[in-house]
């Protein structure tokens, strides 16, 4: 088949789309499951008892409002990439939050350290998180990800690392609230640290999560 | 440089009021817009590719620039300039068909005449046989036909296929094999 007959053929099929939504307002859609997923969660789990002291302690706050920014810029990050003529220096909307929640968590970690020395690492060992981000973050997940795959994602590893870092950090800021005896060092191995695996390993994958061509939906 | 800037934008203008209508369902618009983008995207691929010493398959990628743009023409947002998304989609195709190219060539060797390998006739017929199975496929019921042509002559995938055909994926598989019998039925054992 020769161009012109693509053409032809491409036009004479037209059939009217419903445009994709902008990334803010698949945002608002993302959120709006993933929100009350959380709030069944949190109150399954039951909130932690030493919530009331946590919301007292500025480093908690700052951490966890890292986290939950880090959640909301990912997300909209990975929806806008879904978008052919995505500007790279877009990424700095995830970029600078992400930095900021690491920095919180590593400012922690100093604290602690300069405190208790090398047993302010134990805590590491004995308190693992990763199940429960992932437990936390998996339907915010599998939702950004059909958000996603109705876009045509032209880099899919920059946008599944993108997208399960929001679902983790997300999910990390809610654990937050119903999961006690996190320490800073917690916080950066277990809560930061599965942060950057799970994106690290989406990234990996993302040709094969997202490799789909694009097909418009009818209008 | 100021005219060509000025050309730049009035293009992306007049080709987004096209797409939006295309959105709409607008055939005419979306015939002219894919008219005017096709010499567009043969010259950014041919560009791009003469860069990495590729100068065949420039219609090929044409073709998937066209295809994807289809398949994706609900993604362009009116309020955006449209050369930027016309142009990412550009650039993910021509880079897409140079590693196809790229991994293909490592497997193929260019020679300038077919050697014989048999002495018998009969395995050294491979011009006929294309030109006996081109007739095949051309007796082939159309929807058959289409299948070989998008998947089989053009190495499409079911995806793409399906998206250019409008068919789905499983009425491709069974419209390809039955193809393939049909065809089987003519050629003989």
């Amino acid at each position: 088949m020769n161009t012109d007959q693509l053409i032809q053929e491409l036009s004479s099929g037209l059939t009217p789309v419903k445009r994709l939504h902008s990334p803010g307002r698949r945002l608002v859609q993302w959120l709006a499951v993933s929100v009350p997923v959380l709030a069944a969660i949190t109150w399954f789990f039951g909130f932690r008892p030493d919530l009331a002291q946590c919301l007292a302690d500025n480093r908690f706050v700052i951490q966890n409002l890292a986290a939950l920014v880090t959640g909301l810029a990912a997300a909209w990050t990975a929806l806008a990439s879904s978008v052919p003529g995505f500007r790279s220096r877009t990424l700095t909307v995830a970029v600078v939050p992400a930095l900021l929640w690491l920095a919180s968590a590593g400012e922690g970690c100093w604290a602690e350290w300069q405190a208790n020395g090398w047993s302010s690492l134990d805590s590491v060992l004995h308190q693992k998180c990763l199940p429960e981000i992932v437990g936390s973050g998996l339907v915010p997940a599998l939702v950004l990800m059909v958000l996603v795959r109705r876009g045509l994602a032209l880099n899919p590893g920059l946008t599944a690392g993108l997208a399960a870092l929001a679902a983790a950090a997300i999910g990390s800021a809610a654990l937050s609230l119903f999961h006690d005896g996190d320490t800073a060092w917690v916080t950066l191995t277990w809560h930061v640290g599965s942060a950057a695996g799970l994106s690290a390993l989406a990234s990996a994958f993302g040709s094969r999560l997202l490799s789909r061509p694009a097909r418009s939906l009818p209008a | 440089m100021i005219n060509d800037r000025a050309k730049h934008l009035e293009d992306s203008a007049r080709w987004g009021q096209w797409m939006l209508a295309a959105q709409a369902g607008d055939q005419a618009a979306y015939g002219r817009l894919l008219s005017e983008l096709a010499p567009v995207a043969r010259r950014m691929a041919a560009r791009q590719m003469t860069a990495f010493g590729v100068t065949e398959d420039v219609e090929d990628a044409v073709q998937e620039i066209l295809l994807t743009l289809h398949g994706a023409r609900h993604t362009y947002d009116p309020d955006r300039p449209f050369l930027p998304w016309f142009a990412a989609i550009v650039d993910h195709r021509v880079k897409d068909g140079l590693r196809h190219h790229r991994r293909h060539r490592g497997r193929e060797t260019d020679i300038d005449s077919v050697p014989e390998t048999f002495l018998a006739q009969a395995a050294n017929t491979s011009a006929t046989d294309r030109m006996d199975l081109g007739k095949a496929v051309a007796k082939l019921p159309a929807g058959q036909r289409q299948a070989v042509e998008m998947l089989k002559i053009k190495e499409m995938s079911l995806a793409e296929a399906s998206a250019a055909s409008g068919q789905s994926v499983p009425a491709l598989k069974v419209a390809m094999h039955r193809a393939l019998k049909t065809l089987k039925g003519m050629l003989g054992p």
